[in-house]
């Protein structure tokens, strides 16, 4: 038998373009249902963990997939902006303990979320390496974020500007990487967690420049009535928060009136978390939601784009492995006089037969192995590819 | 030896018939076997092989009652006592030379490729001057190179009986010499007998017998 194995081997061997294309058909009609459902289910499982780790999520009104897609995954949707004052509402009802968040921009792809301490410890989220956000500017790195950018402890991220034709919009700013987040396996791994005040600096609302009363600013001011001074724009604006210039970065307007994206707001009982749904139910411009439907809606979407997918599939497969057992039938066919030969040399009908069946397994277990492996691939790697289409 | 008697053969959808009453070769004979295209020296061959199977009448070749046999005893002997040579080589283009050479033992039941048959396949292609070739491919070897490749398969297993079917059919002048010559030396040294069929009346001088196959009249060469 293993002779017959041999002389198959050197047939694929020697026609090893047929006998790669036939092992690729043969391992992608194996294997793409399979990786498929895998990458689905794993996709599912992440999704809907992270959902369920997250009761309730307020936000603007619009969409609310925009909503959870941000708020949850740190996805490029931009939800509604709605007022912070809204955290002393949530605060003041004391029903839930509100954690802040707002996250619209990027360090090289990288979401910059801006939140307060209350967000770690909700998330469960360990530091790893160095310490934690203390003073206004500072950064902490998810694991990936860290990697992805090639920065830790001491290095620097600079925000990216969302236009570069908005010349008057947001500035970027270098922030100093103080802290390294263990790894979460979640979204919070991919990001950068900033303070909400260090956020809306990045944003232009707050914003630190040279004392306009020091000397070194007086070329700068164009006139000064009482408090009132106007500058030109020869007035040095910071883009870095450091020790000596932290007193000069100031907010205009009220601090009720500034900016978030979402809030995720955590119930202090079941009971809580009825009247806190009760009460956003009807609002006007805001919506209360718990993640876990939404998620679920979009899952299901997904679910019955799959079956099509794999229906399809299946009609391909069964194509393929006809034209493939053609290919097969009529090389046979056209190695009669070959398998004469081996007759007359003294091979019996069976060991010819077993000679043509030999290649067919070996064609068969390659294209097994590969598909296993790139299911096995599938398995480490595939869940984010998804994520990815989706986010 | 080679014996035939009574022999009847037909192909089921044909009309062609062979009938032998007899013919005979001697242990050590060198015998060609002449006649017209589809006379039946093929089908001939084929039935002392054991490849096909006579209707009536006996066959027998080297001390064995051929269509007496089993299927598997037919193929075993086949390997083990026949050396078959053909006009179209019938080497396999996957193969490298070495495997073809080694080709009947690797399709053959019960047979392995043992270290000495590796030594004899080298000793061989030496003899035969394919050495430098073993690792080539068929298509890589000249008509003259391919036939010494079958030869060599043929003798691989020191054959009693050799049964050439126009073994020098599609090689060239220089060629058909040195591969008839080959073959020759062969059945000398080892006291085998060889039974050639060919349409060239130029080579019959080096046989001890030709045969014409219509009537079988045997005569002696020049």
């Amino acid at each position: 038998m293993s002779g017959v194995f041999y002389l198959a081997w050197q047939y694929l061997r020697w026609h090893r373009w047929k006998a790669s294309i036939l092992v690729a058909a043969v391992t992608l009609v194996l294997y793409l249902p399979l990786g498929l459902q895998l990458v689905v289910e794993q996709t599912a499982r992440d999704m809907n963990a992270r959902a369920d780790a997250t009761p309730l999520l307020l936000g603007g009104r619009g969409s609310p997939l925009e909503l959870v897609l941000n708020a949850l995954y740190f996805s490029d949707q931009q939800p509604p902006v709605f007022d912070y004052g809204v955290v002393d509402e949530l605060r003041n009802s004391a029903l839930v303990d509100p954690i802040p968040l707002y996250s619209r921009y990027h360090s090289q792809q990288i979401p910059i979320v801006g939140t307060t301490l209350d967000y770690f410890a909700f998330r469960n989220l360990q530091i790893a390496q160095g310490r934690q956000l203390a003073m206004l500017g500072e950064a902490v790195l998810g694991i990936s974020a860290a990697q992805s950018l090639g920065v830790g402890v001491g290095d620097y991220v600079v925000s990216s500007p969302e236009s570069v034709f908005d010349i008057a919009g947001v500035y970027p700013l270098r922030m100093p990487v103080v802290g390294v987040l263990a790894a979460s396996y979640s979204p919070d791994d991919g990001a950068i967690f900033v303070d909400l005040k260090t956020a809306w600096i990045i944003e232009g609302i707050g914003h630190g420049h040279q004392e306009l009363t020091s000397p070194a600013a007086a070329g700068a001011v164009l006139k000064s009535e009482g408090d009132r001074i106007v500058a030109n724009a020869s007035l040095v604006q910071y883009n870095e928060i450091t020790a000596d210039n932290i007193d000069s970065f100031h907010f205009h307007g009220k601090n009720a009136d500034l900016p978030l994206t979402a809030i995720l707001p955590v119930p202090r009982s079941d009971k809580a978390r009825v009247l806190i749904q009760g009460r956003y139910q009807a609002h006007d411009s805001l919506q209360l939601l718990q993640p876990r439907a939404v998620i679920k809606q979009l899952l299901d979407t997904v679910f019955a784009v799959q079956r099509y997918v794999l229906v399809a599939m299946g009609l391909v497969a069964v194509a393929t492995t006809a034209v493939v057992l053609l290919v097969f039938l009529l090389s046979w066919r056209a190695r009669r006089p070959e398998q004469d030969t081996l007759h007359r040399l003294g091979g019996s009908k069976a060991a010819i037969l077993s000679l043509m069946l030999a290649e067919v397994v070996m064609v068969l277990a390659t294209a097994a192995v590969l598909a296993a492996l790139l299911v096995a691939l599938t398995e480490l790697f595939g869940g984010p590819l998804l994520k990815a289409v989706l986010l | 030896m080679i014996a035939l008697r009574d022999l009847e053969f037909r192909y089921e959808q044909s009309s062609f018939a062979l009938q032998l009453p007899q013919m005979q070769l001697e242990s050590k004979e060198h015998v060609a076997l002449i006649g017209p295209s589809g006379c039946g020296k093929t089908t001939l061959l084929n039935l002392l092989a054991g490849i096909l199977l006579p209707h009536a009448g006996s066959v027998e070749v080297a001390g064995e009652s051929v269509a007496a046999l089993s299927d598997s005893q037919r193929r075993d002997f086949r390997i083990r006592k026949l050396g078959l040579v053909f006009q179209n080589f019938e080497l396999l283009d996957y193969l490298s030379v070495r495997d073809n050479i080694l080709l009947p033992l690797r399709i053959g039941s019960g047979l392995s490729v043992s270290p000495a048959l590796q030594q004899r396949t080298e000793e061989l292609a030496q003899r035969l001057g394919i050495a430098d070739k073993l690792d080539r491919h068929p298509a890589q070897l000249s008509q003259g190179e391919r036939q010494r490749v079958a030869v060599s398969r043929a003798l691989l297993l020191q054959p009693t009986v050799i049964l050439a079917d126009e073994p020098t059919g599609n090689l060239d002048p220089a060629n058909k010499f040195v591969v008839l010559d080959l073959l020759l030396d062969y059945a000398r040294e080892e006291g085998a007998t060889l039974l050639t069929v060919t349409h060239d009346h130029d080579l019959l001088d080096r046989f001890d017998r030709v045969l014409e196959f219509n009537a079988l009249n045997a005569w002696s060469p020049g």
